[in-house]
């Protein structure tokens, strides 16, 4: 291969001469001390690099070595339960390699190359198979199967399939093709820049439901679906994705921290394995990848951390699993982009980001999606990616951001001033959006109830109101506002307060399932309604406002998962308390 | 030409002579129905409706939500046993807040 020389270096950027038969995006050793690099722009023999360690100490004339191969993940058993930094390095073996920073140049194998796993075929000899199909399947963990398929390039019969223990190494089947026979290893790679394969993109159908209230009721995002969270600093984003990645309906998550606080990474590591799938009831560790790129790891490489993980996410999706993935922030990633891109001395766009900004961000969201994956069997997988934005201050009209919300279908806007109430998630009611809801809805009507879709729509136009009366409060007094006006107020607090506000770090209240989340709804608006008629009859506000049925509505929230029961006997307590102030007669105590 | 109706609230010894006047009378001494009473006879097209202060005074809620409204109009009235003053407040109250000051009862200076 090419042999060049280092001939300038600026931070992560390397420019080597010499370079003549490389390519872009090819991966390459620096110097001597086998820095990782990527060539990432090419002018006549001179390639710019950027490498994805520290380059303090590095000079001119030190070589650079192409290894003619593009950045690339290694997909196979093993990558489930993993952390791995963002070139797909695992950090624990990394420590034992060199202590608790990654020392410069280690080199280490991305997955376990000599644990031995349970190789059980599904496929038999004589079979014809393509790329995709399924020929076996490893027990990775306790709840995931690690579907063994055929790489991409390979179609004929199979000649042998074995059964039995074996590392990713070694041959597993081998296949007679039109070229002669090929050995299939369990262990593949990938290109991370390259979007795997799918046969066609569907339309999503079903909700990726995450058991937190605000976002499955108002604004679901799809299986297969996109969807972002802006939010100023401290507004609870990380929160929120650590909440998805605990709480989301799907069978893999994929968890990228890229140029974050290490100690967030460290809160997912220490709850992860404790925390029980309400699924299976097994450690939510089991249906992980970590990809960690804190603020202290090098810039480069958070570049890299992005593509990793999702190529990570959609080898699974062709598996036919359903799979969610998390980027923690996509803001730091864009400053990457923003460094490297300000070194290699582009013209820059708005804020300094580089012009291809919102190219990349479509490139990364639109491989998500719900597909039929490739194979004979035409499985249905979805990768589903949720990215957070940390726009500077809050503004929303800074170019991540509307980059971000260009291409993803779910907008759920953080607000400071709802964090500075304490009210969490500090989702805005108002200017967040979901653009499934209209798909979704069938789904809702035939899984939850039928009047779902019109329980959602009055809450949210309850919520509007709100809005619309606290304007005229702030203007002429809340005197100004008739007794059924001041009810919608106290019914929208309560949805405030009742419902959308969800503690993550409540046992019961973390996580509420969909039917739950129904009855929830249903008692509120049932009040609300009850209350409404009651007014016009002639109850005192005063006496309706201070029922302690209200209590309990508050507390419906802790009513246990499939305790449907409860929610009867409130909703019989809202009618009995009400119909009672209506009928009788005598002082009133409030 | 549509008829708009009065009616009168109260303890039935102060109200009952208004029955000779015409006026449709719901005596009551409780406060509860006399609330629902309100309510009821505003959705009935009572354009007046009397309330003897004595009920009046703990039916701020119900007076309030119709103070804006053209119809009704509740008016407070003394029952048998005097009157509390609190028709006189409102009166001043509503002279205050047409002209900026009140001629009526104030003393000057």
């Amino acid at each position: 291969m090419s042999d060049g020389r280092i001939i300038k270096v600026s931070g992560p950027l390397v420019i080597a001469e010499g370079m003549l038969d490389a390519k872009m995006y090819d991966v390459v050793r620096v110097s001597d001390k086998n820095l990782i690099g990527e060539i990432i722009e090419i002018r006549g023999d001179k390639a710019s690099i950027q490498v994805y360690e520290e380059t303090s100490g590095l000079g001119p004339g030190e070589p650079v070595v192409s290894t003619g191969e593009p950045l690339s993940v290694e997909l196979g058993p093993g990558l489930i339960e993993s952390i791995f930094d963002g070139i797909q390095r695992p950090l624990d073996i990394v420590r034992s390699a060199s202590g608790d920073h990654i020392a410069r140049g280690v080199q280490v194998e991305k997955l376990n190359k000599t644990r031995k796993w349970n190789f059980e075929p599904t496929a038999k000899q004589g079979d014809a198979v393509k790329a995709g199909d399924i020929i076996g399947t490893v027990k990775e963990t306790s709840i995931v199967d690690h579907k063994i398929m055929v790489p991409h390039g390979i179609e004929g019969t199979i000649e042998e399939i074995y059964s039995g223990e074996f590392t990713i190494l070694e041959t597993v089947a081998r296949i007679k093709t039109k070229d002669g026979i090929k050995e299939v290893q369990m262990l593949q790679k990938w290109p991370v820049r390259k979007g795997r394969p799918y046969k066609e993109k569907m339309s999503p159908s079903t909700p990726m439901t995450t058991g937190q209230r605000i976002i499955d009721t108002f604004f679901p995002v799809a299986k297969g679906g996109t969807a972002c969270i802006p939010g100023p600093f401290g507004s609870g984003k990380t929160v929120v994705q650590h909440q998805l990645a605990k709480w989301a309906d799907a069978e893999i998550v994929v968890y990228i921290g890229c140029g974050e606080r290490g100690n967030e990474m460290t809160d997912v590591l220490m709850e992860f394995p404790e925390l029980k799938d309400p699924k299976t009831g097994e450690p939510l560790m089991k249906r992980t990848v970590l990809i960690a790129n804190t603020s202290d790891m090098p810039v480069a490489a958070r570049e890299a951390s992005i593509y990793t993980g999702i190529t990570i996410g959609e080898y699974f999706r062709d598996m036919g699993y359903s799979v969610a993935l998390m980027a923690d922030s996509t803001s730091r990633w864009a400053e990457a982009l923003r460094e490297m891109s300000g070194r290699l001395e582009e013209m820059p766009g708005e804020e300094g980001y580089p012009a291809y900004l919102g190219s990349r961000a479509a490139e990364f969201y639109e491989r998500a999606g719900k597909v039929v994956c490739v194979g004979t069997e035409d499985r249905e997988g979805a990768l589903t990616a949720v990215g957070a934005v940390s726009p500077p201050g809050g503004d929303l009209s800074e170019p991540v951001t509307q980059a971000t919300l260009r291409i993803v279908k779910v907008f759920w806007g953080l607000d400071a001033a709802l964090a500075y109430r304490r009210h969490f998630p500090a989702i805005n009611w108002l200017q967040s959006y979901s653009l499934y809801l209209d798909r979704l809805g069938d789904w809702f009507t035939e899984e939850v109830a039928l009047d779902w879709n019109n329980l959602r729509m009055e809450t949210m136009k309850l919520l509007q109101e709100e809005a619309e009366l606290n304007e005229i409060v702030r203007l002429v007094g809340f005197d100004a506002l008739s007794l059924k006006d001041r009810f919608t107020l106290e019914a929208s607090k309560s949805i405030r307060e009742d419902y959308l506000h969800q503690n993550a770090f409540h046992e019961i209240d973390t996580y509420t399932s969909i039917h739950k989340q129904y009855r929830m709804l249903k008692a509120i608006l049932l009040f609300y309604h009850e209350g409404q008629k009651a007014l016009s009859e002639g109850a005192f506000y005063k006496e309706l406002t201070t029922l302690p049925v209200r209590e309990d509505i508050a507390k419906a929230k802790l009513i246990l998962e499939n305790d449907y029961e409860s929610f009867d006997v409130l909703e019989a307590n809202i009618r009995d308390q009400i119909a009672s102030i209506l009928s009788k007669g005598g002082k009133i105590v409030c | 030409m549509y008829m708009y109706k009065i009616g009168v609230i109260g303890d039935k010894d102060s109200i009952l002579g208004f029955k000779a006047l015409g006026i449709s009378v719901f005596p009551t001494n409780d406060i509860r129905e006399a609330n629902r009473l309100i309510h009821k006879l505003a959705r009935e097209n009572y354009a007046v409706i009397f309330v003897t202060e004595q009920l009046a005074k703990d039916l701020d809620e119900a007076i309030g939500e119709y103070k804006n409204s053209l119809t009704p109009a509740i008016i407070m009235i003394p029952n048998n046993r005097g009157t509390l003053g609190l028709g006189i407040d409102g009166v001043k109250k509503s002279v205050e807040k047409a002209i900026g000051s009140d001629i009526l009862f104030g003393k000057e200076g």
